[in-house]
């Protein structure tokens, strides 16, 4: 399959290293208990305006992570609005906050609605105007790599003309849930939100996806991201400014999967780590 | 541009408010039976509505060992019982690396996180209660090896796994998938509903002038897609095409013009390489709200213009409910037994027309029809929009 071009990455994450946007320091919260300090976590960003008055901490993450996005692509949102722009979400975890909240009767009436995964992209969408196809995949970094190569599909198939890979996780506010849990995990936790945007371009791309056993959820190295992962080790390899290919890889739930591609870089980067 | 290669749907297999097979579920609909009760799974008493479509008993399946403690996950693998019946087949003759599964949820297992947060420290718990646990679980049934994959556009969500189940074989990652969607009836969809006053007290009225709102029911519907090279023996249809719009308008609510919609009809349309002169038939996601039907009224008028004054429009949510995650499979089944049967289900409970949803939404009885071509729709939270075109085998 033909590989899409890299436009813009914007990631955020709690071990400090970031890609485009403005600087933000992980924050663990006071409140967190000892669990949290299995968490590296983001803090909820500010952004003006009424209509976020209710938005959760997982969306606003994902509008920041777009912001980021944009400005390592040296483009105005203007760029990425409209019908032809595909907006591809995953996640494995984040919309435990909200359900948590909403199941210990938090929020408001109003919250329930942001219980839903596919409210965090239809923030991305309210706010930056993307208004073409869709997806959103609930997994680990697998769903991620199928996320891109459903992005090139679709950039090859001429059903969109840029696609943007959203992925964000959040832990802190479940984080005695995880802690209960703690074998199935590599430890610490990094919470990531993160947004790739690709458009159509000439290298080569391939998936593969093998079964094994159940084990941790994620590649090697330090910290799990689930889904949000491969956009991580993405800006890893730009940050070290490796040409050739990249192979992104991830685990979950026993799914091994893997991502070759020889993405050309369209733009000059931003301030790429 | 290269045709697609096109996609069959061999079999089908369903777990529902009005019948836990296909063929229970097709003569409810058709006879205009009702799957609408007293919940009784969950406490309701706090809640203003209690009601809704609730399976009573999971019937199909006799010995759940191996299987988790999980509502979602026991609904899916019903409906997979039900499919491997009409498939005459478990395991799927396929070597399993082969067969891939595809899920649509609005909830996934989310009463499972209900539960631990409850207290309830049960191992299985959190990995069920992530929305793709379910989904593991009808794969570690069904002995598939291939992916499996859990996808989550709320109310379109079934819609979404198909189409994905058909690009995984378009892509040749697979040579079997099982695909649909699912949603259980729990504490945390009803009381937020409830809380939403989204909920009727009384039937729902899909494009009824007096329709107030939607029950929630509970389902699982699944499908096996194959490719048509690779089709053996019978087949309910093929899967001709996909497309899906975002509203970017509103968390919740439609955006009030149906835009959203009527662009992933036309995309549908376009994936599918038929006009809307070709269509047949609409299954309407027609969920009795007052603004959904509305708006899906208009959409319908823009995306097909003049035929969608000619054409039959249905919504079989008056019968079982909104069955959320599996909705669309449930649709698109009912749409693909149409034209098979010669039949098309009534909208239920449509008595009073609005006069601002003046198309023909099948009032009263199933009428004969066979339609060829046939378009289902469906529209869900964060302004998610979907739409299928199927056609008759």
């Amino acid at each position: 399959m033909r590989a899409p071009a890299i436009r813009g990455l914007g990631v955020l994450s709690g071990d400090l290293i970031k890609c485009g946007g403005p600087e933000m320091a992980p924050a663990l919260p006071q409140s967190a208990g000892p669990a949290a300090a299995l968490i590296l976590a983001l803090a909820r960003p500010e952004r003006p305006g009424d209509r976020f008055r209710r938005a959760t901490r997982e969306c606003l993450l994902a509008l920041a992570a777009v912001d980021a996005m944009l400005e390592d692509g040296k483009a105005s949102r203007e760029a990425i609005a409209g019908e032809r722009t595909a907006l591809l979400y995953v996640t494995a975890a984040a919309y435990g906050a909200s359900n948590r909240a909403f199941i210990e009767r938090r929020g408001g009436v109003m919250h329930f609605a942001y219980t839903a995964p596919a409210v965090v992209p239809a923030e991305v969408a309210i706010e930056f105007g993307v208004v073409g196809p869709y997806g959103i995949w609930i997994g680990g970094a697998p769903a991620t790599l199928r996320a891109i190569e459903q992005a090139a599909r679709l950039l090859d198939a001429g059903t969109c003309d840029r696609a943007l890979v959203l992925a964000v996780e959040i832990f802190e506010e479940c984080a005695d849930l995880y802690a209960r849990h703690r074998r199935f995990y590599r430890w610490p936790l990094v919470e990531t939100a993160a947004c790739l945007w690709l458009e159509r371009g000439a290298g080569e791309l391939s998936f593969e996806s093998t079964r094994g056993n159940q084990g941790a959820a994620g590649a090697a190295g330090a910290g799990e991201r689930f889904a949000a992962g491969p956009l991580a080790d993405l800006r890893d390899w730009r940050a070290r400014a490796t040409a050739g290919p990249v192979e992104l890889s991830g685990r979950w739930r026993g799914e091994q999967a893997r991502l070759h591609w020889s993405p050309e870089i369209s733009h000059a980067r931003g301030s790429a780590a | 541009m290269a045709t697609p290669e096109r996609v069959v749907i061999a079999a089908a297999g369903v777990v529902t408010p009005i019948g836990q097979d296909l063929e229970a579920f097709w003569s409810s609909l058709v006879t205009g039976a009702s799957g609408i009760s007293q919940i009784e799974r969950v406490p309701v008493a706090d809640l203003r509505v209690q009601r809704g479509g609730e399976v009573k008993k999971l019937g199909r399946i006799k010995d759940w060992r191996g299987v988790p403690d999980c509502r979602a996950s026991r609904l899916l693998i019903a409906a997979a019982d039900d499919l491997c019946a009409q498939t005459g087949f478990r395991p799927l003759p396929l070597d399993p690396a082969r067969v891939g599964v595809v899920v649509g949820t609005a909830l996934g297992g989310v009463e499972e996180g209900e539960k631990a947060l409850a207290g309830d420290r049960g191992r299985r718990r959190l990995p069920q209660a992530l929305y793709d646990g379910p989904g593991w679980s009808l794969a570690r049934w069904l002995g598939a090896r291939g992916p499996v994959i859990t996808v989550s556009t709320a109310c379109a969500s079934g819609a979404t796994a198909m189409a994905v189940g058909a690009d995984l074989l378009r892509a040749g990652q697979a040579d079997a998938v099982v695909a649909g969607g699912y949603d259980a009836l729990c504490r945390f969809v009803l009381r937020g509903f409830d809380a939403l006053r989204s909920l009727t007290r009384d039937e729902v009225r899909p494009f009824d002038r007096r329709r107030s709102g939607l029950l929630l029911g509970e389902a699982g519907a699944l499908a096996l897609l194959v490719r048509e090279r690779d089709a053996r023996g019978a087949r309910l249809g093929t899967l001709l095409g996909y497309g899906s719009a975002s509203d970017g308008f509103h968390i919740a609510a439609p955006e009030p013009e149906g835009r959203g919609l009527e662009r992933a009809i036309r995309a549908a349309l376009a994936d599918a390489r038929v006009s809307a002169a070709d269509i047949d038939l609409v299954s309407a996601h027609g969920t009795a709200t007052p603004l959904n039907d509305r708006i899906e009224t208009a959409a319908l008028k823009r995306a097909l213009g003049r035929r969608a004054h000619e054409v039959p429009i249905n919504s079989i949510k008056g019968s079982l409910g909104h069955t959320m995650g599996a909705a669309a499979a449930l649709e698109a089944f009912m749409c693909l037994l149409s034209a098979q049967r010669g039949l098309i289900p009534p909208t239920l409970h449509l008595e009073e027309p609005d006069p601002e949803c003046d198309l023909d939404y099948v009032p009263g009885q199933a009428r004969p029809g066979r339609p060829r071509v046939m378009l289902s729709t469906s529209m869900g939270f964060g302004g998610c929009n979907g739409a299928l075109v199927l056609e008759a085998a």
